[in-house]
């Protein structure tokens, strides 16, 4: 018996339940065109796993990367559910740099 | 290079969004609920066994993070429906079970009112069904 996946498992739950307050507070602060910032941490992290030499950790930080680049494709959607008043509606976002390149793009959606 | 990571993320990215597409397609036509809650909960468990069992570490993870997945889906099928009596996601009025929501809630629609792109300001009831994309 190999308890190594299940406990992996239990821990890849309680980082993507991080994703949660990620994308609500993400958005509320930074408006929805921080998917770019969000999908690029995250890709970073997942490479960086690559470098990892110890399992848990590797699986760690992999994880957290799949959980940032999720998270940059729900942001699009929560700003809507903000707009519905379903979340609070931050008038005053951070700008972040290039936001007004980044909104001309189409942020994802899966 | 350690590419266990990589597995892990891949395996947590693809069942996420794979779970989150199919916990709205399946509570949408589910004429009774618990029987996908069930099932998801029976084949977590069955995943999760087999990660148990399974010697490969790769193999292990994959399967563990599969495993957990199903489980919180089927949290999310049971939240899901709560979302539809809310009006947060959209009855199918062809199923009897979201029917008989739409019945019972005023606040369920059949209108999927995330379906359209961010305006930059808050949008009162009457004016979201106008925004959607059709």
């Amino acid at each position: 018996m190999n308890p190594f996946g299940i406990l992996i498992g239990i821990v890849t739950l309680l980082i993507i339940g991080l994703g949660f307050p990620l994308v609500i507070r993400g958005e509320r602060y930074f408006g929805y065109w921080s998917w770019v910032y969000m999908m690029g941490i995250g890709i970073l992290l997942v490479i960086a796993s690559l470098f990892i030499q110890n399992d848990w950790l590797s699986v760690i930080v992999g994880v957290l990367g799949a959980t940032f680049v999720w998270g940059s494709t729900e942001l699009k959607e929560q700003a809507v559910r903000a707009e519905l008043g379903w979340f609070p509606f931050n008038p005053n976002k951070i700008q972040l740099p290039f936001a007004d390149v980044i909104k001309k793009w189409k942020a994802p959606h899966l | 290079m350690n590419t266990l990571g990589l597995t892990a993320a891949l395996t947590a990215f693809l069942t996420i969004w794979l779970g989150h597409v199919a916990v709205r397609k399946v509570e949408a036509e589910a004429r009774d609920i618990r029987i996908p809650i069930l099932t998801a909960i029976l084949l977590g468990l069955l995943t999760e066994y087999f990660s148990l069992a399974a010697v490969n570490r790769q193999l292990s993870t994959s399967l563990g993070i599969l495993g957990v997945t199903l489980l919180w889906d089927a949290f999310e099928l049971h939240r899901q429906e709560k979302r539809v009596k809310h009006g947060h996601a959209p009855a199918n009025p062809n199923n009897p079970r979201h029917a008989k929501i739409l019945a019972e809630y005023s606040s369920a629609t059949t209108l999927d009112l995330l379906k359209r792109d961010p305006v930059g300001h808050p949008v009162p009831p009457d004016e979201a069904p106008k925004l959607i994309h059709h």
